[in-house]
């Protein structure tokens, strides 16, 4: 394998003169345009040898464990997240009590209350925030799996090649193939869908 | 309203299940793949679907093939990170009424819920 190769796998588009069934695999994955390939079969079953745990298969395995400790991490953040919200609510639920009292009717003291409130809101909005931001999570998870998909491929093709060692433990079906097109704002994303659905949407009553 | 949310992202499914809570809907249910998400729509009282794309087992197209070979009219919304146009195409070919890429706003998560079921 030479660096076009090799630098041609990375790109996801290369061809290698031999190619083992992993690479065809990938390289489907990796979308050329129309026709689209038909959905790949549920649990297909794995064609490879053992896994091994030297090399590359020990970066991808290392890859691997990163992917599912940072979604557990995650959790935890959200767990924690969810109970800061939750004690927001309920000291929502004690100012508004207080507001009410006999003994805090004084205009000085209801706007004291509202401010506090004001700020309890505000609280509660960051908080959301921090939660909708946990997306990154699932978004580095699927770049991350695509590096680990060019691994693979790079492994099994060289182990091809060279007709001596273990193909690479078999990978999860359907990771992101457009993945690197993402990562622009979420409302970029949300401004291309939709014109990619109007025109679909036109075309389709034309 | 009971919505199925389908992700095999843990994360992703609690972030759409609070941005529904905040706009009203609570009563979701959960699937982790296509396969688990069939099995809670064969559950019943399923009134819409919100499905990642890339998932194990069976994928979020896949998933919407088979529904809608069942169920034409369900409303389903795919929110995935796939942003190609020949993406967006495919999966409206598939029949998912809408599409949002992630990363996404609650907005426009709230406004696509809600245009699919205006
Ligand atoms: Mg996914």
């Amino acid at each position: 394998m030479d660096q076009s190769e090799i630098d041609a796998l990375l790109a996801g588009g290369g061809k290698p003169a031999k190619k083992g069934k992993a690479a065809s695999k990938a390289a489907e994955a990796d979308r050329a345009p129309a026709p689209p390939p038909p959905p790949a079969p549920p649990s297909a079953p794995s064609v490879r040898a053992e896994p091994h745990k030297d090399g590359s298969g020990h970066v991808i395995s290392e890859l691997d464990t990163v992917t599912s400790v940072t979604e557990r991490e995650s959790n935890k953040v959200m767990d924690q997240l969810d109970q800061i919200s939750r004690l927001v609510s309920r000291q929502q639920q004690l100012i508004t009590d207080m507001m009410r009292h006999e003994g805090a009717q004084s205009q000085g003291v209801q706007k004291a209350i509202h401010e506090v409130m004001t700020a309890s809101k505000e609280i509660q909005d960051k908080v959301f925030e921090a939660m909708d931001l946990m997306q990154f999570q699932d978004i580095t998870r699927q770049k991350l799996e695509r590096i680990v998909h060019h691994l693979r491929q790079i492994h099994d093709y060289i182990v091809d090649l060279l007709g001596t060692g273990l193909k690479s433990d078999s990978e999860r079906p359907s990771i992101s193939h457009t993945i690197a097109q993402t990562g622009t704002t979420p409302d970029e994303n949300k401004a291309h869908a939709d014109a990619v659905i109007e025109a679909f949407k036109t075309q389709k009553k034309g | 309203m009971k919505i199925l949310i389908v992700d095999d992202s843990s994360t992703m499914r609690r972030i759409i299940i609070n941005t529904l809570s905040r706009i009203g809907y609570t009563d979701v249910v959960e699937g982790e793949n296509g396969k688990s998400g069939l099995e809670k729509l064969g559950q019943g009282g399923v009134e819409m679907i919100i499905t990642d794309w890339n998932m194990p087992e069976m994928d979020g197209l896949e998933f919407v093939k088979t529904v809608r070979a069942q169920n034409a009219g369900i409303p389903i919304l795919m929110v995935t990170t796939n942003a190609a146009k020949e993406d967006i195409v495919e999966a409206l070919q598939a029949g998912v009424n809408n599409y949002v890429v992630k990363p996404f706003t609650p907005e426009t998560l709230k406004e696509k819920i809600e245009s699919l079921l205006g």
